[in-house]
């Protein structure tokens, strides 16, 4: 487990360098948007880990916004205070879709999220004293830090990434000690785990409530930062791209969620970048076809992540060899679950 | 007040019906495989865009229609061969991101085919509307429930009454044991998506000519049509029917009492509703296709 704490300590560090070395306003805005996902990502994998998948993320990345919006332009909080009562707001929302959902079979319980996420995308477009209809909110009061205000990319690259690393930090605790062991029982079969005395609804609802409120905070953070909010980031096609990021990665492993989510990112800048010199003529969201084909060929070659697929292929081609136990890696041993 | 009624019902039933369409794909492909296809709302789409695109060039309705219907059922069939039966077997949910991103896939190809104007399709036999009560449904509503109805006696006589259609019951009763037979449930999920691909593709062509055609029609069709098959319990086509027509009734009742832009809401908030009713039919529904 060490090694995981080496490997957060060597990103910082990475990351503490990368605005010596590349200050421009575009790579920083870009690590910032990858870090915001990366939140957002690393929650679902959490999520993940229990063996559920939900397609409501975008809905509590939107709650998260809105919230600390609206409570630090029209009320005048602090957004410092805003953030934590919007995560609050997100957590509770979870709490409450989760008691009936929850109960669903697992693949009824995504549709359940993916319902929530639409009513949640229409009230946002529909409440439009609260939330500025489809035109959205404009002059979100951006954040300050000891009496300075934060301004450039630059310094949101500072916070969005602390942010980041401590959720990281937070979900490797977990994934790595008795949650995590819990967590792992509880995909490999819930009649195990119950009978190992492991208390399975409280740990889905838990879990479930965590990776909404990591959502939730990605949102009010992308609120303060971009200072402008309407609701078409947050529809159903933002919780499929938040789930691509997740199966990039693997689903169960935290570090394939930074993954995932910088790959996603840079991959959709590229596509954007390079589609419209192919097809000139053509504007609109046509990227969505390489993402689904991606989708697709994920689920069908590496269901369980392109990290973990990558791995099993080295094993392949290296004659069978056992693969090196890697850390916080798709474990879904059934035996984990005994020593939790 | 009242007398908006009969009209909004009369709405609520041309609307319903495609829903209908879209929900006994669902119920089909449900049935035989096991996998909720959420890329179903797509084949309206591509159905209604291919005959678009064949009318562009001239060719009469008739034999646009059915040589759209016809193709369609071959990307249905791309679509089982090429997306589902590489992962067939796997958990459920790997099988559930296919489809969805089989759907954007879908999507994002038709944006680039045919851009992002809407599409109309004339309307098969022009003439004034027939008036009911204090509404009016015009002779394209007629056709959209007419063959709504008829599709579902069609596929209801075939799996009833005919030999293969009987081989595609046992499958979905018990694959193990139609293999046993001789039935390959191979086969029958390339037959299951061929179908359901045709049968939303029929509903895509007829609804056209009321509501027009986007390339990004097919997300909220299929996720209105997948409400539809739940309220009619997922496994049963005839029920699944009549819970498209709901659906369609209670989107235009929302639409012209409540509030419009609250119709998906409702429906959503009836799909949740519904799921935690149904809950225990759902999960044995669930339990006894995973074994």
């Amino acid at each position: 487990m060490s090694r995981d704490l080496a490997g957060l300590a060597a990103l910082a560090g990475a990351l503490a360098v990368v605005p010596a070395l590349a200050p421009s306003t575009y790579v920083m805005a870009l690590c910032n948007i990858i870090g915001l996902y990366a939140i957002v990502t690393v929650g679902l994998v959490l999520l993940g880990t229990s063996g559920q998948v939900s397609l409501g993320q975008a809905a509590f990345y939107g709650i998260g916004a809105y919230a600390s919006a609206l409570l630090s332009r029209d009320l005048g909080w602090s957004p410092w205070l805003a953030m934590p009562c919007a995560v609050g707001l997100v957590a509770a929302t979870a709490y409450a879709v989760g008691l009936p959902a929850l109960r669903l079979a697992d693949v009824f319980f995504v549709l359940a999220t993916l319902g929530v996420g639409i009513i949640v995308n229409v009230l946002m477009v529909q409440l439009d004293p609260l939330t500025g209809g489809a035109s959205g909110l404009r002059d979100i009061p951006g954040l300050a830090l000891g009496g300075r205000r934060l301004t450039t990319d630059r310094d949101y690259y500072y916070v969005i990434w602390t942010a980041a690393i401590a959720a990281l930090l937070l979900a490797r605790n977990l994934t790595g000690h008795r949650t995590g062991r819990a967590l792992r029982a509880i995909l490999g079969s819930e009649v195990g785990a119950a009978a190992l005395g492991i208390d399975v609804s409280r740990y889905k609802m838990r879990v479930f409530v965590l990776s909404a409120a990591y959502a939730g905070a990605a949102g009010a953070l992308y609120a303060h930062y971009i200072r402008f909010i309407s609701p078409s980031p947050f529809a159903l096609y933002a919780s499929l791209f938040f789930l691509i990021m997740a199966v990039v990665g693997g689903l169960t492993n935290v570090w394939g969620g930074l993954f995932g989510a910088a790959a996603v990112t840079l991959l959709d800048q590229f596509v954007r970048a390079e589609m419209p010199r192919i097809f000139p003529r053509v504007g609109g969201e046509y990227q969505t076809a390489i993402y689904g084909i991606v989708l697709v060929l994920i689920m069908i070659f590496f269901p369980s992540g392109i990290v973990r697929g990558g791995l099993d292929l080295r094993r392949l081609l290296g004659g069978g060899r056992h693969p090196a136990t890697t850390p916080g890696a798709a474990g879904a041993e059934p035996a984990d679950g005994a020593r939790a | 007040m009242l007398d908006l009624l009969p009209q909004l019902l009369l709405t609520g039933l041309t609307i319903g019906s495609i829903y209908a369409l879209v929900a006994i794909g669902f119920v089909i492909i449900y049935n035989i495989t096991g996998i909720l296809n959420f890329a179903q709302g797509e084949f309206p789409m591509i159905g209604a865009m291919l005959c678009a695109a064949m009318l562009a060039a001239h060719v009469p309705l008739a034999p646009a229609a059915a040589v759209a219907v016809a193709g369609t059922c071959v990307v249905g069939a791309l679509m089982e061969r090429l997306a589902i039966e590489p992962a067939f077997g796997g958990h459920p949910l790997t099988l559930i991101i296919i489809t969805f991103g089989v759907s954007m896939a879908f999507r994002g190809l038709a944006l680039l085919l045919w851009g992002a104007d809407p599409y109309a399709l004339p309307e098969f036999t022009p003439g004034a509307p027939l008036a009911v009560l204090t509404g009016v449904l015009g002779r394209q509503a007629m056709w959209a429930i007419g063959l709504s109805v008829v599709v579902v006696g069609a596929l209801f006589a075939f799996f009833a009454r005919t030999l293969p259609g009987a081989a595609v019951r046992a499958c979905a009763d018990n694959p193990f044991a139609s293999r046993l037979v001789g039935i390959s449930p191979r086969r029958m999920a390339l037959f299951a998506f061929t179908v359901a691909a045709g049968v939303g593709a029929v509903g895509g062509i007829v609804i056209a000519p009321i509501t027009g055609v986007t390339y990004d029609m097919g997300l909220g069709l299929g996720l209105k049509g997948f409400v539809a098959a739940v309220i009619g319990g997922l496994t049963n086509a005839p029920a699944a029917v009549l819970g498209g027509y709901v659906v369609g009734m209670i989107e235009s009742l929302v639409t012209g009492y409540l509030v419009p832009g609250y119709g998906s809401a409702i429906t959503f908030a009836l799909l949740l509703v519904v799921l935690s009713l149904q809950r225990e039919g759902l999960l044995q529904g669930a339990g006894r296709r995973q074994v």
